[in-house]
Order: structure tokens, then sequence, then C-alpha cells
């Protein structure tokens, strides 16, 4: 008997110790996110075979693209290239559906490129800043 | 009865009246913009008629293309839903000048109850509670002083000419009273160049209770009870029941909410559906709000506590038919709330969140009424009020209710977009909630006491072990070549000659 069965594409039906779960996974950028009963858990798969064949190379896992979330206009830039912004850190403010949003950081890390315009109008899912 | 009716409107509501029509065998127009080409309303219509670009006053509220779009295609009647043309007096008189039945009130009744203040006026002659105020310029404090002895403290005064909270005072005792009537006019003063103030009653965090009125041409009027509407969002409300927990627990004031809604309406020469809403205190003191003079959002919930189908209702006293349903005849059962699930982002201030759903697993099973406008692969437009549906379920008590409605929203499954989905979980646990405690700053004072939707801890290693497995599944095999073909592509290719 499977203890994992895949039941739908991308939705698994999982037994452990007689208990019941239902999980939907979904690619981000650079990582799985699985769904549980509402709960949301990002994971990352760390292949051992891929460390030894590029040895020395910055992972693309530590490098994280923040994208329009929808198309909008770009009220205001709260940081700069080079800055060192902690996790949830405001990096702009972007408004859309006349509401204003600011977006935050999903990590702590270095801002390596920041392609948002103050005054720009950006498609959904346009990369705006990475952070690294 | 009318043979072809137009529903000028979208998404949930548009294939909620299309439901009904269905039923009672009248065929269904659909328009829709550039935006809704592929959406529910359009794939359920028996007809449909493009009018015009997203933008909603490029197509859903164009009169002219609409009505065009009912003449095309030979509809007899127009329902408007909710929201876009439905309290429009210009659009109800369009169509009656074009021959066309407008589904609900007469223009004039609309106009009427379209003006704030001559709203309130209508109502006070009519008999109905307002909230006490003198709309009037006060000469000084004193003028506030004798409000207050006749309606009591906390009060607010207000700038004649304000607005945005701008020389506005609460006022808690009598001992407040002068040095705030000073401030509030000298801060009118400056904002507006006008220091007059006005005094209103202060009603410390109402419930919104509204009622439901039906009525035919030949003026016969019922209403159908209330709603509980205080748990709200950004002035909208996001979850609604019937009975309310405070009616339910005040044995009288469900008949006096609803003979003082028909009195208001009456008034106003209305008929159709309307619903007349209030605040109401917690000593059960009601105060007309406004009326609505169209079907809510919210109407399933009455319609799963008293059986009646009031869209159908609506086409009935719209074709001319007399309404036979008494007052006596309408009886409430059990408990109904409904959840209204949008795509938006609760973490973040419920910004809307449109986008394509990847994934889409409803809830089913006793009690459930589902009311959408989304299906897997659809993509939410940005464009409009991003409702996907209106998740309602009935049960025999409001406890059981509230079991019921955690249930189905554990079976409710969005993915690619935020919902509110969870959020309504943590609301439908909340003790405040479940106590019947509710008024209209309800969801404002929610986060405080919010509970971290924390995962069982055990749910960890069960999403690391389904990742995994995922990843390898689905992982295309570098490291070892393969080059025989895959059995399931062969598979495939034999599916697709079959």
């Amino acid at each position: 008997m499977n203890q994992i069965e895949a039941v739908e594409p991308g939705v698994y039906s999982v037994l452990v110790d007689g208990r019941s779960y239902e999980a939907r996974v979904e690619q981000s950028d650079g990582c799985l996110v699985v769904f549980i009963d509402g709960h949301r858990f990002e994971v990352e798969i760390q292949d051992p075979r891929r460390w030894s064949r590029h040895p020395g190379k910055p992972g693309i896992a530590g490098r994280l693209h923040v994208t329009a979330p929808m198309p909008g206009k770009i009220v205001r830039l709260l940081v700069a290239e080079g800055d060192t912004v902690e996790a949830g850190q405001g990096l702009l403010v972007v408004e859309a559906m006349k509401m204003q949003n600011e977006m935050k950081a999903p990590k702590a890390g270095r801002v390596v490129t920041l392609t948002a315009r103050a005054g720009a109008t950006v498609a959904a899912g346009e990369v705006l800043v990475a952070i690294e | 009865m009318f043979r072809k009716v137009l529903i000028a409107n979208r998404g949930e509501i548009a294939v909620r009246v299309i439901r009904t029509l269905r039923e009672m065998q009248i065929a269904s127009v659909a328009v829709f913009s550039d935006a809704d080409r592929a959406s529910l309303h359009v794939r359920m219509a028996d007809e449909a008629e493009w009018v015009g670009p997203s933008p909603s006053t490029e197509s859903y509220l164009r009169i002219d293309r609409i009505l065009d779009a009912a003449r095309r295609h030979g509809a007899e009647a127009i329902h408007p839903g909710y929201g876009f043309l439905s309290e429009n007096a210009d659009f109800a008189a369009a169509c009656e000048a074009a021959g066309i039945v407008f589904i609900g009130p007469p223009a004039e009744s609309i106009r009427r109850m379209g003006s704030k203040t001559a709203a309130r006026q209508m109502a006070v002659a009519a008999g109905a509670p307002v909230v006490p105020g003198a709309h009037e310029a006060l000469s000084g404090p004193a003028d506030a002083r004798a409000f207050a002895g006749q309606f009591g403290y906390p009060l607010l005064l207000k700038a004649v000419a304000g607005g945005g909270g701008k020389g506005m005072r609460r006022v808690n005792s009598d001992a407040e009273l002068d040095a705030a009537f000073r401030d509030a006019s000298s801060e009118a003063e400056r904002s507006f160049k006008n220091p007059d103030l006005y005094v209103e009653k202060l009603i410390e965090r109402p419930r919104h209770i509204e009622i439901q009125l039906l009525g035919d041409r030949y003026g016969h009027m019922v209403h159908f009870g209330e709603r509980e509407c205080s748990i709200q969002r950004r002035h909208q409300k996001i979850v609604e029941e019937c009975p309310s927990p405070l009616v339910a627990a005040r044995p009288g004031l469900r008949e006096a909410m609803g003979e003082a809604a028909i009195r208001v309406a009456r008034s106003a020469g209305y008929c159709n559906a309307g619903t007349v809403e209030f605040l109401v205190d917690a000593r059960g003191d009601f105060y007309f709000l406004e009326m609505n003079t169209r079907l809510q959002v919210e109407h399933p919930i009455t319609e799963l506590v008293t059986g009646h189908d009031l869209v159908r209702l609506q086409l009935e006293v719209a074709a001319g038919e007399k309404l036979r349903l008494r007052q006596e005849d309408i009886a409430w059962r059990g408990s109904a709330i409904e959840c209204r699930i949008y795509a938006e982002d609760p973490d973040n201030n419920f910004f809307p969140s449109p986008g394509k759903i990847t994934r889409l697993a409803l809830p089913h099973g006793p009690g459930v009424r589902l009311d959408g406008c989304v299906y897997e692969g659809w993509t939410v437009p940005i464009d409009y009020d991003p409702l996907l549906a209106k998740l309602a379920v009935w049960n025999a008590t409001r406890e059981t209710a509230i079991a019921r409605m955690l249930r189905a929203l554990r079976e409710y499954e969005v993915a690619g977009i935020h919902t509110n989905i969870a959020f309504f979980r943590q609301i439908l646990e909340d003790e405040e909630f479940r106590a019947g405690r509710l008024h209209t700053q309800f969801v404002d004072e929610f986060p405080e006491r919010r509970k971290p939707f924390d995962p069982p801890p055990e749910l960890e290693s069960i999403a690391a072990l389904v990742a995994a497995f995922h990843a390898k599944r689905s992982a295309p095999r570098a490291e070892t070549a393969q080059p025989q073909r895959s059995r399931w592509l062969d598979i495939g290719r034999d599916e697709a000659l079959r």
C-alpha cells in the first residue's frame, strides 16, 4: 500500500500512522510550496548530487525575486540597490485597483538589483527587486 | 410570465439569476465585457451579448448598450442584480421608456431612497426611528447640553460643512462638553471656514441588522425577517447570518423592525425586493440607516431560513402577478450563515488578489450552498469586485451552523490567488463571534486577539515528505540518461489516436 498517492495533478493523499492528510504542491521561486489544510509550507529541496556537480557556484535558491502581484503603478521606493534588508521590511509601494500596497522583503538579505522605478507602470509578474 | 430575461450584471449574481430563470423555463441573456468573455455567466446563459471594453463605465454601466442588447435579443425584462445599474433611477426609467420591464422598484422609489437626507426625512415621516440628531447648526454648547438632556451621552459633535472626521468630537459627559464644543468649532473654522456644529447621538459599537422586504404592484408587502451583517471590513459586509443573535434573544424585535421597514418602504411607493438597513444598539433600540432598492448580496441566507426563492418572487411580481404570500405564511427555520469568499489577502489589509485559479476544490455535503462564478483555470479579472463566491450553510441551530461552516471552509481550496478562506476559519473560531457579541468594528478589533493560524506540529514533516516525493517524481531524470521512450508517452499517443 502506498503511503503517498498522487490523486490529482499536484495533489497527494498521505497516510501516516493511520492518519489521512491531503497536500497540494506548487512550484515557486526556487522552492516548493506545500499546502495542507489551509496551512502553507515552503520547502527547499537540496539535491546532494547537484552540490557536487556545480562546486562553488552560488545557488539560485539564495536569490529571491519580488514580483508585481498584479498590474499597477510604482508609487515610491523604500530601499536602494545595495541596501541590507530584514525579512518583512517594506521595499516599495505599488498602487493597483485604487489601493496602495507595500511589498515586503520575503527574506533578509541584500538588495542586489532594483529594476523598479517610481512612477513606472508594471505588469503582473514583472520582477521588481532581487534579494540575495 | 416573461419568456426571456436579460441580466445586466456579471459574476456570481448573474449566475444566481440564470439558475432561477432556468428553473422557471425562462430564456436568459447574459451581457459581457472584454474581460468576461470566458466568465461563467456567459457560459451558463442561453444567449449572450458583448456590451463593451473591460472598464464597467464602458460596458456594464452603459445604459444604451444594455438596452440595445435587450432589444436585439427580444428580452422582455431586465434583472439588474446588485451594484452596477441596479440602483440607477435613470436606468429604471430608460427601461420603462423602452417598453422593457425593470425587475425592481419604480424609478421614483429608487430616486427617493437614493438621497440619504431625503430617505431620512421619509423614515421620520413614516414613524421609523432614526439616529437622534439635530441637523441644523447649534447656537452654542447650551443647545448640545439640551440635546444630551433628552437623548443622553455619549454624543457626537459634527461640523455642518464637514467631512473626513474634521471638526468632529465625541463627548462622553457633561463635563467634557464645553471644551469639546470649543475645539470642534475652531477645527471646523480652520478646516472649512465655517465654525457651525450639529449634534448626533453616538451609537456605540452598533450592530448592522437589515430587513428583507418584498411587495407587489398592488400595495401588498411582506417582510422576510432580518439578516445581521455586523462583520464588515472596509465598510463592506463579509459574514452575514439569519437569525441575528441579538434578534433571536429579543422576542418581538423582528416584528417591530419588520413593521418599521414596511412603513418606510410604503411611503416611498415601493414594490419588488428591497432591504431596509438599521443600526441597532446593545439594548435592541434600532435606527433607520438607509434602504437598498435591489436584491442584496447576502439574500441566500434569507432563502435558506425561510425556504423562499427571492429571485423567483422578484420575477413574479415584476411580471404583474399578485404576491400570494401573507405575512403569517413566512416562517423562520434554523440558522444560516454566509461568508463572502474574496480574492484578497487578509494579511495585507485585504488587498485584492486577482489572478489565475490554478486549483479549485469546492465544499459540498449537507446544508451547503455555494453561489459562485469561478472555475479552475479561470483568471479573476482585475477590473471588478473580486468576489469569487458566497458560501452559505444552514443548520438547525446557530452553533451547528457555525460548525458546518467551519467544515465547509476546510473543504474549500482555491489555489493560485490569495483568498480570505483561512481568515473566516479564525473568525468563526473566535469566542466573541461564537457568543454572538457582534458589532460593526468587530473586524477592526479582531487582529488584537487573533490567534496565529499555526499548523499542528506534525504537518511540517508531512509537507517535507510530500515535497520530496513530488520533486523526485517530477524531476527530469538527467542523472541517469534514459534513452528509451517513456511508456507514458506511448499511452498518451494511443489515447489521442483512439
